[in-house]
């Protein structure tokens, strides 16, 4: 039916071009090697009108951390999110020796840090799949567009089970099943319950891709955060990452401890 | 031992601290671990520098001033990023003599946040003074 429809409308070269613009702003390509942009983030500076555009798509009440890129909150800061009890007792029995040691050295944070992190990722994009390359520690997300629902039964894991749709000129990710780990580097972790979306947006010039990232964690804390994350275009390739635990050895081995 | 204080932030991490934020380190918390309101020199021998990430780790050489030779365990940003800027494994020997600034463990361990690197011929070694990366 739907062909019928199109031959229709295509019966005049103007109505045909129509179509095919809509389509191509629909799914805009947003392949290619990206860098998260170096500087202040909102809201640590003011949104420009397509970032702002992107805040005000978060649901109301939603919290805007200021952690996003190049920098992160300070011990004992959590961007204002109200913290369960359980979370107040965990950052406050937080040993930062676990983040040097042997054993972690290698371990790879979750999505919901390393999405923000200060490394280039690389983005491949298909009609039934989006592959996201990241540098920081070899991590690849994998997102089904051919999927509309998690699975039942999916193993917990640093990246989830991403489910993605456009939504015009936005694509939107949904994950789950991301196993607990750091939100914010600073002793604050996310629970196996954590439900993430994220909106990906090209900006108009194409130099720019700008993505929030918006959470929900009710064991951890209330209501829901999010980040804006603003990504520059760049060339080439991501880099093996090739984490190499020998360093956790030299650290938990240095003089005078 | 070749150790002195300069008590200097740069300008990035002092508007990053305005902010009530710190700059981030990555794979562990630069906050947590280092004292960043203090920037320390050192002056030794290369013992090792290991370029692999998540952090390259450069091992150095230093005589205190009763003449003990202390191992100080010093780290950059990660050599994926650094490899961007021209850095290899051969951008630092083993047995040369090199001047290290940085920021010292808040535990007082020999352990320092390497921002600065120069040669005994005074080149200086691709960092930029960032703790980004």
């Amino acid at each position: 039916m739907r062909k019928h429809i199109a031959k229709f409308l295509c019966s005049t070269a103007v109505a045909c071009a129509a179509i095919v613009s809509a389509q191509a702003f629909a799914q805009p390509d947003i392949s290619g090697y990206w860098m998260i942009s170096f500087g202040a983030v909102p809201p640590n500076r003011p949104a420009t009108p397509f970032e702002q555009a992107m805040i005000d798509s978060l649901p109301p009440g939603t919290k805007l951390l200021a952690d996003s890129g190049l920098v992160e909150f300070p011990p004992g800061e959590f961007g204002g999110l109200e913290l369960t009890e359980a979370s107040k007792a965990m950052v406050a029995n937080y040993d930062m020796n676990v983040q040097v040691s042997l054993d972690s050295t290698c371990q790879p944070p979750s999505i919901i840090y390393s999405m923000q992190g200060p490394f280039p990722m690389e983005i491949f994009q298909g009609t039934e799949m989006i592959v996201i390359k990241m540098e920081y520690f070899d991590v690849v997300r994998i997102i089904f567009m051919n999927e509309t629902e998690h699975p039942a039964d999916w193993p917990h894991s640093v990246t989830g089970h991403s489910i993605g749709r456009w939504d015009g000129d936005t694509l939107v990710v949904e994950t789950a099943f991301i196993e607990g780990s750091t939100m914010m580097n600073n002793g604050l972790d996310h629970s196996d319950d954590l439900k993430l979306t994220e909106r990906f947006r090209l900006s108009p010039d194409g130099k720019q891709l700008v993505f929030t990232q918006e959470f929900e964690d009710p064991a951890v804390f209330a209501g829901r955060a999010a980040r804006l994350i603003p990504l520059d275009r760049g060339e080439g390739h991501v880099y093996p990452y090739a984490c190499d635990p020998s360093y956790g050895a030299a650290i938990e081995n240095r003089e005078g401890q | 031992m070749s150790r002195s204080s300069t008590r200097s932030l740069r300008w990035l991490p002092a508007l990053l601290l305005m902010l009530g934020t710190v700059p981030a380190d990555a794979h562990h918390s630069a906050a947590l671990f280092y004292n960043s309101a203090e920037r320390i020199t050192l002056t030794g021998e290369v013992a090792r520098f290991n370029f692999r990430n998540p952090h390259a780790i450069l091992e150095l050489l230093v005589t205190d001033e009763d003449g003990n030779v202390v191992r100080w365990t010093c780290e950059t940003s990660a050599p994926s990023a650094l490899r961007r800027r021209g850095w290899t494994q051969d951008s630092v020997v083993a047995g040369e003599r090199v001047t290290l600034e940085g920021l010292q463990a808040s535990d007082g361990s020999k352990l320092m946040r390497i921002t600065k690197i120069t040669k005994a011929d005074g080149t200086e070694v691709g960092v930029t003074g960032r703790l980004d990366d």
